[in-house]
C-alpha cells in the first residue's frame, strides 16, 4: 500500500513556520500594565500608535492584543473627534 | 419617591479660545449651573486651557478644553447635549458615561501616580548556603524525610 503522498508545502506555510521560527512572543504593552481602560484624553500616548498619516496603526506591527487594539481604537476615534488626534495628517499633504 | 441611582459620567467640551479668560469663565459658570440645577453632582472640573487643535474647527486652530466628571440620573444626557448646541461658544463636546471597569482602572492609576515609583529590584543580597556543619558519624543522607513518598 503506498502511503499517499505528502501534500506540497504551499507558500502559506512556509511564511507561517518563518514567522514561528523568528518571531518572540511580544507582550502587549498595555497587558503587563494590565490596564483595564485606555483613556481618550491622553493624546501623548496614543500618538504612538498611529501613523505619520495619522492612520491607526494595525496590532500585528506594534504588539497589541485584541482586547487592548480594540480599546486603543475606540480610544483614539474620540481623541480624534475632540481634536486631540488628526484624522489625516501631514504626509498625505 | 424612590431615588434614582446617578451613573457616572465624563464630559469634555472645547470653548472657542478667541473669547477672553473672562467669558471662557463665564461659559464655564453656565454649564456648571446647569448641571447643579439638573440634580447632578459634579466630582470634578478641570480646566485644561488653551490647546492646539489637531485640525482647524469652525476655522479655529486653537481651543480651550474643560473636562467634567459628574454623577446624575440618565435623563440628564440628553438635555445636557442640548443645552451644549444651544450655546455657541461650545464648538465641541463628548459625554462618556464611565463603565465599572472604568472607575476601577481610574483609581488604580491614581494610587500608582501617588504613591512613589519603585527604584527597580532591591540589589541582590548574596545568600551564602548554610553550612550545615554535620555532626562527626552522621554520613548517611539515605534517609530522607517521609514527605517524598506520596
Amino acid at each position: 500500500m503506498r502511503r499517499p503522498s505528502t501534500p506540497r508545502r504551499g507558500p502559506r506555510s512556509a511564511r507561517a513556520s518563518r514567522m514561528q521560527q523568528a518571531r518572540k512572543k511580544r507582550v502587549c504593552r498595555f497587558c503587563e500594565n494590565n490596564d483595564l481602560y485606555i483613556d481618550y484624553k491622553n493624546e501623548k500616548r496614543l500618538q504612538r500608535f498611529i501613523s505619520e498619516q495619522g492612520r491607526i496603526i494595525p496590532k500585528r506591527i506594534t504588539g497589541t492584543c485584541s482586547r487592548h487594539q480594540r480599546m486603543l481604537v475606540q480610544a483614539i476615534k474620540r481623541a480624534r473627534h475632540l481634536a486631540l488626534l488628526p484624522f489625516v495628517s501631514d504626509a498625505v499633504k | 419617591m424612590e431615588q434614582q441611582r446617578k451613573r457616572v459620567y465624563e464630559t469634555t467640551f472645547i470653548v472657542n479660545a478667541t473669547l477672553d479668560d473672562a467669558q471662557i469663565d463665564q461659559v464655564i459658570e453656565r454649564f456648571r449651573e446647569f448641571v447643579t440645577k439638573n440634580e447632578a453632582e459634579i466630582r470634578t472640573l478641570d480646566k485644561w486651557g488653551r490647546k492646539r487643535l489637531a485640525y482647524p474647527i469652525q476655522k479655529k486652530n486653537n481651543g480651550y478644553y474643560a473636562v467634567c466628571e459628574f454623577s446624575a440620573p440618565a435623563e440628564i444626557v440628553a438635555k445636557l447635549e442640548r443645552y451644549y448646541h444651544l450655546d455657541e461658544n461650545i464648538m465641541r463636546f463628548l459625554t462618556v458615561q464611565l463603565s465599572e471597569k472604568m472607575l476601577k482602572a481610574r483609581q488604580e492609576q491614581e494610587r500608582r501616580s501617588a504613591a512613589p515609583p519603585e527604584q527597580g529590584p532591591p540589589p541582590p543580597v548574596e545568600v551564602k548556603p548554610e553550612r550545615n556543619v554535620t555532626p562527626p558519624g552522621a554520613q548517611d543522607d539515605d534517609e530522607e524525610s517521609d514527605d517524598d513518598a506520596t
